[in-house]
């Protein structure tokens, strides 16, 4: 198979438990070298799908490939990949537990071991080196984890919910290296449900709803694309100008006015009214629209915690999911 | 088949066990425990003072004294020889009642005909040396009688001979049979193969229930972490039993001579040599406990994967206790009527072979064609025990929820 410039591509794959479809026909491709976000809620197929990049599980249908060849051998050296249940063993040295994962993806002893200590020293566990993992906080364990994850420099990075059950300041930590991954040439794909997160992290973002693929674009060009919907507006004065067929509904939203446009209007016009109108403008802000607002658009799926945005097609599909979840 | 991946696997497992403090203890601490189980009731008899084991023997008969005097000697009394005469049964009570002496022995007579004798003593010694007096008693008039007539006494009292030769001209072992070795052996094999095919299935269930499972899968085959896991436990019975077995050896054969030199009490000790097994039954002994290891750790590894919780192990290795019970409700039966069918054919099932097998083979007359035929069987036994396993393996590590039913693992084993 060529080159073709992916570090992963999934055709059509398809999952099935039974008689429910865990991941349905999902096309989805991952350019070298990009940060991209599998998002979704709970439930949507994001783990499935991992899994099945991962070779734990055989998709049903479609075919997975690696940097633009069957996985094959590529698996066991080229990828790091953190699992959602997060495991180690428990009795083990930390070092010897890195040790262990880097040799089982190809490195050599001597420089797992060297790069074990390396690992652990930057993400401030000199200390614990040498002691076993259960002695760790859950924490510290999930750092020891990360390590273990990436100490085979591997050229793709599958995290499947990397962030969640670490603290703020770990998150930091953790996004930072991340970060300095990708600036070294690392792909990455990274499952969350956390909106903002994936916001400041993904170049490309993925968004999975039961089973299908909803969404699959370049975060920019999707806020680009997305921007022109929303108005937010202050002003004194008369409000009849705000009244007109560009503008679908009004919201009130931290303390503004949020104007919702229809498809296709221009907000010039409003503007131009407004001026006429002799009202005295203080605001008018085209509105970058929030991950969460677009996915909320394009996904229809209704959230609790969800601030005031339309609503009309959200179906009843957000059950079981807790309130702080973005979702 | 057998890449790096595997051996870190093997190292890991084996490392991890050899240096926990678990290991240690056990390795340690079992010949410990056997050591003094040997040595205490030796030691124990021997720290009574001299005055308690002391008992004078009064020999009216003038032949019994030599002969019973080295066998109290030697079941831990100290013996002293009275003179009979007419005041002698007084100035012993004396001396026992001050404690000079245990208690004296008076052999008449009487004892040269019927084997009676008295035991005068302060305080009555335990049944079993009750149990040996008498012996030695009944046995030395016995044999001063037999001399009288003329007849080899000790060939006869040692339990005469019996040679055994196969009219068909079959090799077969001519040694004397050993029943314990063969007994106490194959109870051994269960133990080891039993405890450490167990720890492989709790290994996999660690591994399962702490989700680590899923880094490793990802980046090898479920069948090599399988594999990494029998060779590494394996390793470990392997290791934990060479020390014994060092110990052993070292006690019984440089320890053991010169405790005896030092303290003549504890010669009794001295059979546990006789016992001791040769290098042909250490073969055995590996041979056996190899291939049943290799098939009851992949039952057990199967097992394992299948499961989600101890509990839960606990109740499907139940089929596999089962097995187990027969060959050691059998193993009596086997040991003593070796060549009967139902023992043949029994010490041939693969998953008897490694306890019945060695019972037959230890215990009696076995063509060496069986025990050929018996490696063979296991040999097969393993790589289809292996396939299956492997299969039901690959499928349950990852799963999780309720137990497979019997339909579903068949399933797995078609489909994976």
């Amino acid at each position: 198979m060529s080159d073709d410039g992916l570090a992963l591509r999934l055709e059509g794959v398809t999952k099935r438990f039974g008689k429910h479809t865990a991941v349905d026909r999902f096309d989805f491709e991952v350019p070298r070298g990009t940060i991209s976000g599998l998002l979704g809620p709970n439930g949507s197929g994001k783990t499935t799908s991992i899994r099945m990049i991962m070779g734990i599980l055989l998709p049903d249908e479609g075919k997975v490939s690696l940097f633009g060849a069957d996985p094959g051998e590529a698996r066991r050296t080229r990828v790091g990949y953190l699992p959602e249940e997060r495991g180690v063993y428990r009795k083990m040295k930390c070092v010897d537990l890195v040790v262990f994962l880097a040799e089982i993806h190809g490195v050599p002893r001597p420089e797992g071991r060297r790069r074990a200590y390396a690992w652990i020293e930057r993400l401030g566990l000199g200390a614990w080196a040498d002691r076993r993992v259960e002695d760790l906080s859950k924490g510290m364990q999930q750092k020891i984890q990360f390590i273990g994850t990436v100490v085979h420099e591997p050229d793709l990075l599958v995290l499947d919910e990397p962030f969640s059950g670490l603290d703020p300041i770990n998150q930091d930590v953790l996004e930072e290296i991340v970060r300095e991954f990708h600036a070294k040439g690392t792909t990455i794909l990274f499952s969350t449900h956390l909106m903002d997160q994936a916001e400041r992290l993904c170049e490309r973002v993925c968004l999975i709803s039961k089973a299908r693929k909803v969404l699959d674009a370049d975060l920019k060009e999707l806020k680009a694309a997305e921007r022109k919907g929303v108005v937010a507006v202050e002003f004194e004065g008369p409000d009849a100008w705000l009244a007109g067929p560009e503008i679908d509904r009004i919201e009130e939203r931290e303390g503004a006015l949020h104007l919702l446009l229809r498809e296709g209007a221009d907000h010039q016009k409003i503007l131009e009214r407004g001026v006429r109108s002799g009202a005295r403008i203080l605001k008018f802000d085209l509105v970058e629209p929030r991950l969460h607002e677009i996915f909320v658009r394009h996904a229809g799926v209704g959230s609790a915690a969800g601030d005031g945005l339309p609503m009309g097609a959200a179906p009843p599909g957000s059950a079981g999911m807790r309130a702080e979840d973005a979702w | 088949m057998v890449g790096p991946d595997v051996w870190a696997v093997v190292r890991r497992e084996y490392l991890q066990r050899v240096r926990s403090r678990w290991f240690v203890v056990a390795t340690l601490g079992a010949p410990l425990v056997m050591g003094a189980l040997f040595l205490i009731p030796p030691l124990l008899a021997s720290r009574e003072g001299v005055a308690e084991r002391t008992i004078a023997v009064v020999d009216g008969t003038g032949v019994l004294y030599g002969r019973i005097a080295p066998e109290l000697e030697a079941g831990g009394w100290r013996v002293r020889e009275q003179r009979w005469h007419a005041e002698v049964v007084t100035e012993l009570r004396e001396q026992a009642r001050a404690g000079d002496i245990a208690g004296f022995l008076m052999l008449d007579e009487l004892t040269l005909e019927t084997g009676e004798a008295i035991l005068y003593t302060t305080s009555p010694p335990t049944a079993v040396r009750q149990l040996t007096l008498r012996g030695s008693i009944g046995r030395a008039a016995l044999e001063y009688q037999l001399e009288q007539r003329g007849v080899d006494a000790a060939s006869m009292l040692a339990g005469g001979d019996l040679r055994v030769e196969l009219l068909s001209g079959e090799t077969t072992r001519t040694e004397e049979p050993r029943f314990l070795v063969a007994y106490v052996g194959a109870v051994f094999i269960y133990m080891v193969i039993l405890f450490y095919a167990v720890a492989v299935m709790r290994a996999t269930l660690e591994e399962k229930t702490s989700r680590i499972v899923e880094v490793i899968i990802s980046s090898m085959e479920p069948w090599h972490l399988m594999l990494g896991k029998i060779f590494g436990v394996g390793a470990v019975g392997l290791t934990q039993m060479v020390v014994w077995l060092t110990m052993s050896l070292a006690v019984v054969t440089a320890g053991l001579p010169p405790l005896i030199a030092a303290r003549p009490e504890l010669a009794s000790l001295e059979g546990v040599q006789e016992v001791f097994p040769g290098v042909d039954l250490l073969a055995y002994f590996s041979g056996f406990f190899v291939c049943g290891y290799f098939m009851y750790s992949s039952l057990y590894a199967a097992v394992g994967a299948m499961c989600n919780s101890d509990e839960e192990a606990q109740q499907a290795q139940l089929p596999l206790i089962l097995v187990l019970v027969v060959p050691i409700l059998m193993l009596i039966n086997v040991i003593q009527d070796p060549m009967s069918p139902l023992s043949v054919g029994l010490s041939l099932f693969p998953l008897f072979t490694p306890f019945l097998m060695w019972g037959r083979v230890v215990g009696g007359a076995v063509p060496l064609w069986q025990v050929g035929l018996s490696f063979v069987l296991m040999m097969l036994a393993i790589v289809g025990i292996a396939w299956v396993a492997g299969r039901i393996y690959k499928v349950g590590i990852l799963m999780a929820g309720k137990r497979p039913t019997l339909p579903e693992l068949w399933r797995w084993v078609r489909e994976a």
